[in-house]
């Protein structure tokens, strides 16, 4: 895998809609992850952080949406991150990104805002790994698809 | 490509990622003819989806019960329910939100 701190991948569940023909994926990815020390040592938990990822590609509308969501540490907080891939009338891709975090504890004030500074952070350095990657991902696929199509043109 | 989550997935995960790309190569491109009428296309994916069944149905079943026991043994499983209980996300999130490109 292209993002380095992405560490393992698991399909914990797939369908193809046979009327649709949407493809939906649940993944459950495993990232070396280290949470401020504060908060490891508050609450536990490990440097293994573990998300939950379901993608829907669409054949028809050429549209790939991705959404994830943190599994670890999500009984105090959790990252909503939404990906979306579609075509542009001018042939590009468009690309959009949207993220909603929230600190789930009445913890006592400043810990969660604290807690949701850092995720913020963390997000914003984050979203353009996660961008790499997988655009990575769709230029190979599509590549390998464009030298096949120029060959046989 | 990567490895499971558990070491002991790891070939069974490999193997079904391995026939999982193999379908979905031959799946793309005719699947995305902009000539096709969504009839064609209805008829097509029904064929797919029984074709994915039958060449990956039976290494899906072994690397399931494998990745199954292992995020149990993580235990992830619950963090996983909880998660589908809030957001079962079966369907593709409506466009609405993300009509507002950042970047």
């Amino acid at each position: 895998m292209i993002v380095h701190h992405v560490l393992s991948i698991d399909v914990v569940d797939r369908s193809v809609d046979p009327n649709t023909g949407i493809i939906r994926t649940e993944r459950i990815l495993g990232c070396k992850q280290k949470a401020p020390g504060w908060i490891v040592r508050l609450f536990g938990g490990s440097e293994d952080a573990y998300v939950r990822e379901v993608s829907f590609v669409d054949p028809a509308t050429q549209t790939a949406t991705i959404t994830s969501v943190n599994l670890s540490l999500s009984q105090f907080a959790t990252c909503y991150e939404s990906i979306r891939y579609t075509p542009s009338p001018d042939g590009r891709t468009t690309f959009a990104q949207t993220a909603e975090i929230q600190a789930r504890v009445a913890l006592w004030r400043s810990a969660a805002d604290k807690l949701e500074n850092w995720l913020v952070q963390r997000f914003e350095q984050n979203a353009q790994l996660g961008k790499l990657g997988f655009t990575d991902v769709l230029r190979q696929l599509w590549e390998t698809r464009e030298q096949r199509t120029a060959q046989q043109s | 490509m990567s490895q499971s989550l558990s070491e002991e997935c790891t070939p069974l995960k490999r193997k079904y990622d391995a026939c999982f790309n193999a379908w979905f190569e031959g799946y793309l491109e005719p699947a995305v003819s902009a000539s096709a009428s969504s009839e064609q296309r209805a008829k097509f994916a029904q064929q797919k989806a029984t074709e994915f069944e039958n060449s990956c149905g039976k290494i899906w079943q072994e690397y399931r019960q494998c990745i199954q026991k292992a995020v149990k043994d993580k235990g992830l499983d619950v963090l996983l329910e909880q998660a589908r209980q809030e957001n079962p996300l079966k369907e593709p999130p409506p466009p609405q939100p993300l009509d507002n490109p950042r970047s």
